[in-house]
């Protein structure tokens, strides 16, 4: 009798326990997609003094600078779904990534303290959403790995968890900020 | 950054007749520590003949002046190579950095304090006996570092008790890094995962007295460090993938046993060593391009931190 309850508890105890860690691995996700969001909007917060400053200088860009203000609209009017908004933001560092490197055009821009202030800030907000997007993606994984490992997948199937996609880093976002590239004068 | 042909071009050039006074010294030095040695050991020859001439004679009649010759021929000995040392190392260390870097500060007497040591969190045992010298800090490029030789121990117990752990040995850098942050993360050297894979890699992450165990996407940086930090996001925008590479030649580089922690928006490196460093080898000749080539190579190892890990960059908000 006492064996039976004894193995019940012990039964008990690791499938709270799995329970446990497959919310907690969950949660992490949750988090960290939490934190890129909050990157994001810091970045769609400075788009427009970004566009301000360089609009005067760039004047063979013009395109470039509308694309990326109607690509702001549409990403803070909130009404795009998680894919189409991740979608989105790739784009922005792309045509961002373009706008800097065109940046190389104009010397007076460069010269530009307030530009240059800004540009230091874009760039460390770019580099803070790739660590979080990398931060992520490890998240995931651990959520993955419980959702798909024997013995965890059986309490994962009960509690009715999928698989998450990560974050497909492109090349060139893998890639560091040249910073020879952005300032050699 | 100087290479060795600069080395050798300064060396011919400018040390070589300094070091030629300096070596005379030395061999006075020399001379006068054989002559101490040599007297120590005939009064211990004397004792040890009078005693094994007369075994019923009290041991402390002859042991006391044994005792006496030793105190005194040690103390002789180690205030007449202070000496030499302290123009040793004005004459030989510190121009060897100035050569590498004019800009560049050094003390022979002084070293990085004990609390930012223990600040860098890098050790979680809290040494007793500290002690260190040859502190060189200045500024290369935009990056402020600093760093110095470190002996800290931690000395428990008395008597037959007494045990010595040698918390760390060797050389102990701080570099102003190119990022702001506030998290506090700490890379190790990864012995766990290298002796039992995925189990050691479970093994780390209970260790509860260093955080959170953070899971980078390198596996060759994976394979040689484990880090551990308060915060993932953070850690993974200090440790970008560029400077865990970066971090990995570094280590090949030197083939010593690293560790890091990023604290307070600054970096701080310990490599281990056994011997010690900067010091001068009393027996042997000064006029011997060799010692001078390894001082040389160990200063430029932690100097040329700033590149290895490329600080000067500074692209970011923190200039």
């Amino acid at each position: 009798m006492w064996i039976v309850i004894a193995f019940c508890a012990v039964v008990v105890f690791v499938i709270v326990f799995f329970y446990n860690s497959l919310i907690a691995r969950k949660n992490q996700v949750a988090n960290v997609f939490g934190t890129i969001d909050a990157l994001l909007k810091k970045r769609y917060d400075l788009l427009p003094k970004l566009i301000s400053t360089v609009k005067a200088y760039m004047a063979h860009e013009k395109s470039l600078l509308t694309e990326i203000t109607e690509m702001r609209s549409k990403a803070v009017s909130g009404r795009l779904s998680d894919d189409e908004q991740v979608e989105l933001d790739n784009k922005v560092s792309k045509v961002l990534g373009g706008i800097m490197v065109a940046v190389e055009n104009y010397p007076d821009l460069k010269a530009n303290q307030n530009f240059l202030q800004l540009q230091r800030t874009m760039n460390e907000i770019e580099e803070q959403i790739s660590a979080a997007r990398r931060a992520y993606n490890a998240a995931v994984t651990a959520y993955n790995n419980a959702v798909e490992m024997f013995p965890t997948n059986f309490v994962a199937s009960m509690m009715g968890y999928k698989l998450k996609k990560v974050f497909e880093i492109s090349r060139e976002q893998r890639e560091d900020v040249d910073a020879e590239k952005l300032f050699k004068s | 950054m100087k290479t060795l042909e600069d080395l050798k071009n300064f060396y011919d050039t400018t040390l070589l007749a300094d070091l030629k006074v300096l070596e005379k010294e030395r061999r006075k030095v020399v001379f006068k520590l054989t002559c101490i040695i040599v007297t120590i050991l005939c009064v211990l020859g004397v004792c040890l003949l009078l005693w094994m001439g007369n075994l019923n004679a009290i041991p402390a009649v002859l042991i006391i002046p044994a005792v006496l010759c030793i105190v005194i021929g040690v103390t002789l000995c180690s205030f007449l190579t202070r000496g030499y040392v302290i123009k040793f190392k004005s004459l030989v260390i510190q121009r060897i950095v100035h050569f590498i870097d004019e800009n560049l500060k050094y003390e022979a007497h002084d070293c990085i304090e004990r609390s930012t040591f223990m600040l860098s969190k890098i050790f979680t045992t809290k040494p007793n006996r500290y002690k260190g010298d040859d502190l060189v800090w200045g500024k290369i490029g935009a990056t402020d570092i600093k760093f110095s030789e470190i002996h800290a121990e931690h000395v428990s117990g008395s008597g037959k008790n007494r045990r010595r752990y040698t918390v760390f040995k060797g050389l102990f850098f701080i570099g102003d890094f190119n990022k702001d942050f506030t998290a506090q993360i700490v890379v190790l050297p990864d012995t766990a995962e290298k002796l039992f894979g995925h189990f050691g890699q479970k093994l780390q992450s209970l260790n509860i007295l260093r955080g959170q165990l953070v899971k980078l996407e390198d596996p060759e940086f994976e394979k040689n460090f484990a880090v551990y930090g308060n915060d993932q996001i953070q850690a993974r925008y200090i440790l970008s993938t560029s400077l865990m590479e970066r971090i990995v030649e570094f280590k090949k580089k030197t083939g010593r046993t690293i560790y890091m922690s990023f604290v307070g928006s600054m970096v701080f490196m310990a490599v281990s060593y056994t011997r010690k460093l900067f010091e001068p080898r009393i027996f042997q000749t000064l006029l011997d391009f060799n010692p001078v080539r390894e001082y040389f190579e160990d200063l430029r190892l932690a100097i040329g931190i700033v590149d290895d890990l490329n600080l000067n960059t500074r692209i970011w908000s923190k200039q």
